[in-house]
């Protein structure tokens, strides 16, 4: 059977349950890189550009874990991922990846390159080209895309219900279940600890080695937390309509939800994650703490990760802020 | 109404006679100098591009200099570029200065056209258009003699008697009231440009100087790398200009969009999605340079650019299939003109040693 390796990174955080589902049904062997370690980070800055932000290095890295054991490499170029009236996009580096992995590593496996331009195609056409790139009738592609677009709309519930991606796919794929997850330690009244909002991307934020295991680390600590990912679509629609409109459409997400989180009483603190060099953060973060955050919301910290990072630092930082928060809640 | 803009290159000449003749008073910050690059890189945040940090900068020398209006373009693009105006005009505010924003592109065409309506003397569509025909004459004049001090300058008998006949001409055009008066001005700079006295010495060095448009253009940023060359005796070639910078988008003139739609396509094998800046002209800009037979390419940008550290990744390839050497610099407000002297003499002489080698 022909195997397809899948970069664990970037764009395997949001679209893996799709791009699986989709490739099974195709009638190939999928195989996910291993999670990210010391040795795929060091593979991944030699090979890549030097002034990049690390989540493409760590592209670069999976994509090297893959090269020599696997038939075919599944690279996804992401231009644009939501329909709407105005011009959207994703970060210019999302867009230029397979043409930067091209560029650089030699000897890779043949590559299928999936695009997701959903302003000017529809996912029904990128589907079409996979299916005839992999040599599948066109009704095996079919029927692969809708259990492919089912799958992924069960994984993105199980998000929205609270589960980190790792969990929320084994569920998925398992099947079990329409909607909502269960989560150890919060329910839906006040919660008895702390409650910390954690926004940031996907691929920082549940990569375990580069965030330092941050979610785990805070609840540790003894504090809740809550994803922007259980920040329902047309919540963040109705908070985007407060601010001028900006064109990232995962930039949007981090605005929406951020503007949500410190706008709520029960969110005890947010913690805003970005990586060094983020291009869209850059100017999104100052937006949040210039535009989003008022004088009554709740405290707003910023951490900003590289593959440099050391531990201790960022443990620090985040103990300072439960610390802080803490405090300010005993005061009021 | 006191209206200032950030600067880039010498765009300041042809956007002050475009203010000026629609009856705002300009306000023209002093060229950016490090002082600058420190007070922008200060308040502004921390990893976004270095134009950011200095578009900030000007901004701040312009309030204390009395403006009260910035004017600044402004978009919803994939670059950041789009968002400049916003957030720089909410630092400053949060700065605690108090100004009139002009936001080009989130304002609209009509808002911006009428905020002119009490500041212009008589008829206010007669008003831009004037405006408009001295803001292209001056902006063609500038290009003219940009282009003619690049020539000029490798041969030059004296170092730097180029640059100063280069901006002696340059404020004759800026002074130049009308139209008629940049036309006998553009005259009178191109005969101080043939004044400077020059010896051939040999065939020099054709180096494409291309990347990002603000890195290439501000001499501020990239340590006047024109000039440098110039002085070394290289003769740099500038794939973009103030000129094509300022008419692209308004897209009056037809040979910069032909021109725009063949690097599109020239480029495409190697990027065949827009990132949202210049990554064709790069692309193309280095595969011309390979076709035309010059000696090597320098690539500039601002570190963490988005479409250009896209394109840094893929020049190497380009270098391979088309045999052109490559120098990429990366600038931010830490890098130092020693440094970038060095780089680029070591990249001159291995030049001259690849065509000793290898003649044209």
């Amino acid at each position: 059977m022909l195997t397809v390796g899948i970069p664990r990174a970037l764009s395997y955080y949001r679209y893996f349950p799709f791009f699986k589902t989709m490739l099974e049904g195709l009638g190939t062997k999928v195989v996910l890189s291993k999670p990210t370690g010391k040795r795929l980070v060091e593979d991944g800055v030699r090979y890549c550009v030097d002034d990049i932000c690390v989540p493409v290095k760590l592209y670069y890295g999976h994509v090297l874990e893959l090269k020599d054991i696997v038939d075919r490499l599944f690279l996804t170029r992401l231009v644009s991922v939501e329909k709407c009236d105005s011009d959207t996009y994703t970060c210019p580096k999302l867009i230029g990846l397979p043409d930067m992995i091209r560029s650089s590593i030699e000897g890779l496996p043949p590559i299928i390159e999936f695009v997701v331009d959903i302003q000017n195609r529809s996912i029904h056409s990128s589907a079409r080209r996979l299916g005839e790139m992999l040599d599948t009738p066109p009704a095996l592609t079919r029927k692969a895309l809708s259990r492919a677009i089912d799958v992924q709309a069960r994984y993105e519930g199980k998000l929205l219900g609270g589960l980190t991606p790792e969990d929320a796919m084994s569920a998925a794929f398992s099947g079990n279940g329409s909607s909502g997850g269960v989560r150890a330690g919060s329910g839906d009244g006040p919660a008895p600890g702390l409650n910390v909002a954690l926004v940031g991307h996907e691929y920082l934020l549940h990569d375990h080695f580069i965030s330092h295991n941050l979610p785990s680390r805070l609840s540790r600590l003894g504090s809740c937390v809550t994803y922007m990912t259980e920040v329902p679509p047309d919540v963040i629609e109705a908070e985007l309509a407060r601010y001028p409109e900006i064109s990232w459409s995962y930039e949007k997400e981090l605005l929406g939800s951020a503007s949500y989180f410190l706008h709520r009483e029960d969110i005890d603190g947010v913690m805003l994650v970005m990586c060094f060099a983020c291009g869209p953060d850059s100017i999104v973060g100052e937006i949040i703490e210039r535009e989003v955050r008022t004088e009554s919301s709740p405290p707003l910290m910023t951490l900003v990760l590289d593959e440099h990072a050391g531990q201790a630092g960022v443990a620090t930082r985040v103990e300072a802020f439960v610390d802080l928060i803490r405090r300010s809640r005993r005061k009021s | 109404m006191k209206v200032s803009f950030p600067h880039m290159g010498n765009a300041y000449i042809a956007l002050s006679a475009l203010l000026s003749n629609l009856g705002a008073e300009v306000i023209i910050p002093p060229r950016p100098t490090q002082k600058t690059i420190e007070m922008g890189a200060l308040h502004a945040p921390e990893f976004v591009c270095l134009p950011f940090k200095v578009n900030l900068g000007d901004n701040f020398q312009a309030l204390s200099m009395g403006a009260d209006t910035l004017a600044m373009v402004s978009g919803t693009w994939a670059c950041r570029f789009g968002y400049y105006g916003r957030v720089q005009h909410q630092i400053l505010r949060d700065a605690g200065f108090e100004f009139d924003s002009i936001l080009l592109g989130r304002d609209g065409v009509g808002t911006v056209y009428n905020k002119f309506a009490d500041t212009v003397d008589g008829n206010l569509a007669l008003g831009w258009l004037r405006a408009f025909r001295s803001f292209r004459s001056k902006a063609r004049a500038v290009d003219a003699l940009e282009a003619s001090a690049r020539e000029v300058r490798p041969f030059e008998r004296e170092r730097g008697s180029t640059s100063d006949a280069l901006s002696r001409s340059l404020s004759v055009v800026h002074e130049s009231p009308s139209v008629k008066a940049t036309g006998s001005a553009l005259d009178r700079g191109m005969e101080l440009m043939d004044a400077v006295e020059v010896e051939r010495r040999g065939e020099p060095l054709h180096i494409a100087v291309l990347g990002e448009i603000y890195a290439v253009l501000e001499p501020s940023l990239n340590f006047d790398i024109e000039r440098r060359l110039g002085e070394m005796g290289v003769v740099a070639h500038p794939v973009m200009s103030i000129y094509k910078w300022l008419f692209r988008p308004l897209k009056t003139d037809p040979s910069i969009l032909v021109e725009e739609r063949r690097a599109r396509r020239v480029a495409r094998p190697y990027i065949p999605y827009v990132l949202g800046g210049e990554e064709h002209q790069t692309i193309t800009g280095t595969i011309d340079a390979a076709r035309k037979r010059y000696d090597g390419v320098i690539h500039v940008f601002p570190f963490t650019c988005m479409p250009e550290s896209v394109c840094r990744a893929i020049l190497p390839r380009i270098e391979k299939e088309y045999d052109i050497p490559v120098l990429n610099l990366c600038l931010d407000e830490h890098a130092s003109p020693t440094g970038i002297e060095t780089r680029l003499e070591a990249f001159t002489d291995l030049l001259r040693q690849r065509r000793r080698k290898k003649p044209r």
